[in-house]
């Protein structure tokens, strides 16, 4: 599951962001520090990670860094305890 | 300064407003549920319409779209109405704008009405109001007047690309009642809204822009162009295909996204906003929609 997730989750900000390649992102990436992704790509990819998590973002609960990297994605949005 | 005979419209709007004081409660009629098969968005202003998705729709999957694009769309407006307010009320009576704060007041009172038609409609009728997904960004310290001038700009572009909107789906006769008439008051208030907005943001960027630097002038057009697609963002919304019991619903709002269809129609409903904007230089391109 846990990899599944991550890879739909590098897939779609490889294909979003169009110059990085799949080799070069790693799960650490600071992906938001380095402008992989831009703050206004931010609200797709909660449109996105809700599609993958089947249940809505809750964006006034969320927690500063929740995108900085696909590691952070996964334990704010999929992980066990993740609201 | 250039306030004086801008001071002249304020007292004007001031005074429609006033004749046309309405009672939000009273305004609108709600009939107890809505037609199955009515319409609540004009076809050609859904965020889909013109895709392969659309086309293969039937006729009551058409319809119960319409319905949960209206929904989006009301909610859309509340995002954009609930700091608007916040924004209005706290430069109510400083400095820079006490000659325009009874007009602040009424557009504050107009703005709060809205809330309630809007919010009526979606909780009457759909049960929730969309939540909004615009996530706050930091940034750094504001110019001199910057933040007064984001402000009313973003305002300014919020308004205009909605109003597009509702001038179309008030003249549609081809939507029930209720979404009409919704669209329709909305109309009448922007229209005050908008001579206010455009003259505060010619005032504000001729007054402060001169002041800023190179950097915070690309960076306050940056921020312009990037309100568009966030707004434009929030008109395509995965929920809206989900409710309507769409299986894929984040592929359906890729493909309609990415539309030509959808393109035309972004650049269609932004054209005279971004006209606006470049010819008073607050942008000098197009941006991307
Ligand atoms: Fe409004
Ligand atoms: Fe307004």
């Amino acid at each position: 599951m846990s990899t599944e997730i991550r890879s739909a989750l590098r897939a779609w900000v490889v294909r979003k962001n169009g110059k990085i390649s799949a080799e070069q992102l790693r799960d650490d990436t600071p992906i938001i520090e380095e402008r992989v992704v831009t703050s206004l790509q931010i609200m797709d990819l909660i449109l996105f990670i809700e599609e993958l998590r089947g249940a809505p973002v809750d964006v006034e609960s969320l927690r500063g860094g929740a995108f900085s990297s696909i590691n952070a994605i996964y334990a704010a949005f999929f992980a066990k305890e993740a609201a | 300064m250039t306030m004086r005979p801008f001071q002249k419209t304020v007292d004007r709007l001031c005074e429609i407003s006033r004749r046309g004081y309405t009672n939000p409660y009273e305004a609108i009629e709600w009939p107890e549920s809505l037609p199955p098969d009515g319409l609540c968005t004009s076809p050609e202003l859904i965020s889909i319409y013109g895709t392969p998705t659309y086309d293969a729709l039937t006729t009551e999957q058409r319809a119960k779209l319409s319905f949960f694009e209206a929904i989006n769309f009301y909610s859309l407006n509340i995002a954009g109405e609930k700091p608007l307010v916040e924004g209005l009320a706290s430069r109510l009576h400083k400095k820079r704008f006490e000659s325009y704060s009874p007009y602040l007041h009424h557009f504050l009172d107009e703005e709060n009405k809205h809330m309630i038609y809007f919010g009526t409609f979606c909780t009457k009728y759909a049960g929730r109001i969309y939540p909004d997904k615009k996530v706050p960004l930091g940034r750094r310290e504001y110019a001199e007047g910057e933040e007064d001038f984001l402000f009313f700009a973003k305002v300014m572009v919020f308004e205009e690309l909605v109003d597009v909107f509702n001038q179309r789906m008030a003249k549609d006769d081809r939507l029930i009642p209720v979404a009409r008439h919704i669209n329709f008051l909305h109309h009448q208030d922007e229209t005050r809204h908008l001579v206010f907005g455009r003259q505060m943001v010619h005032d504000l960027f001729r007054e402060y822009a001169p002041k800023w630097s190179p950097e915070a002038l690309a960076s306050v057009r940056e921020t312009i162009a990037g309100y568009f697609s966030a707004t434009w963002r929030e008109y395509h919304n995965p929920q809206i295909y989900r409710d309507t019991g769409l299986s894929n619903a984040y592929a359906i709002y890729e493909e309609g996204f990415d539309h030509e269809a959808s393109r035309a129609r972004r650049r269609d409903v932004s054209s005279s906003c971004v006209k606006l904007l470049m010819n008073l230089e607050v942008l000098l391109e197009e941006p991307v929609v």
